[in-house]
């Protein structure tokens, strides 16, 4: 059984019927047409297969078999969206997906990475920040910063800061977060937040929809 | 002229629309009278919502937009519109502009009516879709309902108004029942804010409003006080997003398998 991640701009996917598999990452713009799974989620998921849960489903029963907590709140943040789940005794208390205002995030961080050609891993968290709502308008304040006379790489570690923060209040300004997606592997988005941070990585939709099959997670997805 | 119970001139008019819920008495008259009533505030003409741009900011209740959008493009004698407590100043305010854009009469009512109704529809076992149908058509009549639907236990709810995109509706498993102003249209009283502020605490919930309405305040706060609540507001169309997350609500929370 094959299982898929469609997301904006990678799609992610496990055969779970291959024991030790590990999950493969392919950019979605080098998706062939004929990719199919048994289960998908994911912005493009529905066009690949039989069967299609929603990307919150996913994400909060992927958390359900990650996170040992009666109480906690688990965060996605993707290229295109944010979402989160809040559970209070194991049970759904909150969620939120902010596919408008929110938009583009991930994307731009990635987009500024290589425009900038910047290591993230080598960027301070700042101790300003943009009040960024969207990829789009926060890419503004950068060009103006810029031109004020600020280093790039300040302005927009002031940037992914705003992000950081934006997605922070998005999920209720929690005490702790669990954060999925692939910002898990950027430590300056991470160390961004004014709360503490669990990255989960980037594979906790797979995991939910392992879940949904009643299949247990191979351990390859952390 | 603004006033609590306005009259329909006899013989006068043949087709009338009306926007929110006119007084009672009003739409009794109008049976009468036979008339024809169109209810503004559903999607009747295919004309683009932008056409209400040139009056209406882009950024305003949808439900009025689509008023406007059909008091433009069909052939109305007259156009009643509520504008007490039981609708809004928004459409106070469209009323104002409609008055002054048509060639017909625009009057604006205040609907007080505290007669109630009961409310068998919100609590039966009809489809959601179906429920809020059958409501939004009993606006355009005075008498009682008669063979009212058996009631259902609930496992679910739906607080709000009447969404301007129905096929959101069709997400809730039919035991879902109907709170907020739907409610209050059934029981035929719109201005009844006690009733409109009820819900199920038992029950998931999700609290409805349309975008830019000033309904959302009060829908995401009863949401916040709700043990098991989803707060969602949508304007013209349902998204994506919007769509997913009531379907991952909905079965997080048990309701739907």
């Amino acid at each position: 059984m094959i299982i898929g991640d469609f997301g904006t701009s990678y799609c992610k996917f496990l055969d779970l019927s291959i024991p030790d598999a590990e999950p493969r990452i392919i950019a979605s713009k080098e998706l062939s047409r004929e990719t199919r799974v048994d289960i998908a989620t994911g912005h493009n998921g529905k066009r690949f297969a039989g069967r299609y849960i929603n990307e919150l489903i996913a994400l909060a029963r992927g958390g359900e078999t990650m996170i040992e907590e009666d109480d906690f709140v688990l965060l996605d943040c993707g290229s295109r969206d944010i979402k989160f789940v809040k559970y209070t005794k194991r049970k759904l208390a909150d969620m939120g997906w902010n596919a408008e205002c929110g938009a583009s995030m991930g994307f731009t961080i990635e987009l500024l990475e290589r425009y900038y050609d910047l290591d993230y891993t080598s960027l301070m968290v700042p101790e300003q920040t943009f009040f960024v709502t969207c990829g789009v308008l926060g890419m503004s304040d950068i060009f103006d910063t810029v031109i004020s006379g600020v280093p790039v790489e300040e302005a927009v570690a002031r940037f992914v800061k705003g992000i950081a923060i934006n997605a922070y209040r998005f999920a209720g300004s929690p005490a702790k977060i669990y954060l999925s997606g692939g910002l898990c592997a950027n430590p300056l988005f991470i160390g961004s937040f004014p709360c503490q941070v669990v990255p989960l990585g980037r594979f906790v939709l797979l995991r939910g929809l392992a879940a949904a099959a009643g299949l247990p997670s191979p351990p390859s997805l952390g | 002229m603004t006033g609590a119970s306005p009259t329909i001139p006899h013989g006068l008019y043949k087709k009338i629309g009306i926007i929110g819920m006119p007084p009672l008495a009003l739409i009794r008259e109008a049976n009468v009278q036979g008339l024809s009533i169109l209810d503004l505030d559903e999607p009747l003409v295919k004309a683009d919502l932008e056409s209400a741009s040139p009056y209406l900011p882009k950024v305003y209740c949808a439900i009025l937009r689509t008023a406007v959008v059909n008091a433009l493009h069909l052939e109305l004698d007259a156009i009643y519109a509520d504008t007490g407590p039981g609708k809004c100043d928004c459409a106070l305010h469209t009323a104002t502009i409609l008055a002054d854009v048509l060639k017909i009469p625009v009057i604006k009512t205040i609907n007080i009516d505290s007669e109630s109704f009961g409310a068998p529809i919100c609590q039966s076992g009809l489809p959601l879709l179906a429920k809020m149908q059958a409501i939004t058509a009993g606006v355009k009549s005075a008498a009682p309902r008669l063979n009212p639907p058996p009631p259902c236990p609930p496992t679910a709810a739906f607080w709000g108004v009447p969404p301007r995109d129905f096929s959101i509706l069709e997400l809730f498993p039919d035991t879902t029942h109907i709170y907020g102003w739907a409610r209050c249209m059934e029981n035929k009283t719109p201005a009844d804010h006690e009733l409109e502020a009820e819900y199920n605490p038992e029950v998931p919930t999700v609290f409805f409003a349309q975008s830019f309405c000033a309904k959302t305040a009060l829908a995401r706060y009863l949401a916040g006080r709700h043990p098991h609540a989803l707060y969602l507001d949508l304007d013209a169309h349902t998204t994506s997003s919007a769509r997913a997350k009531i379907q991952a609500f909905l079965e997080l929370s048990g309701v739907m398998p």
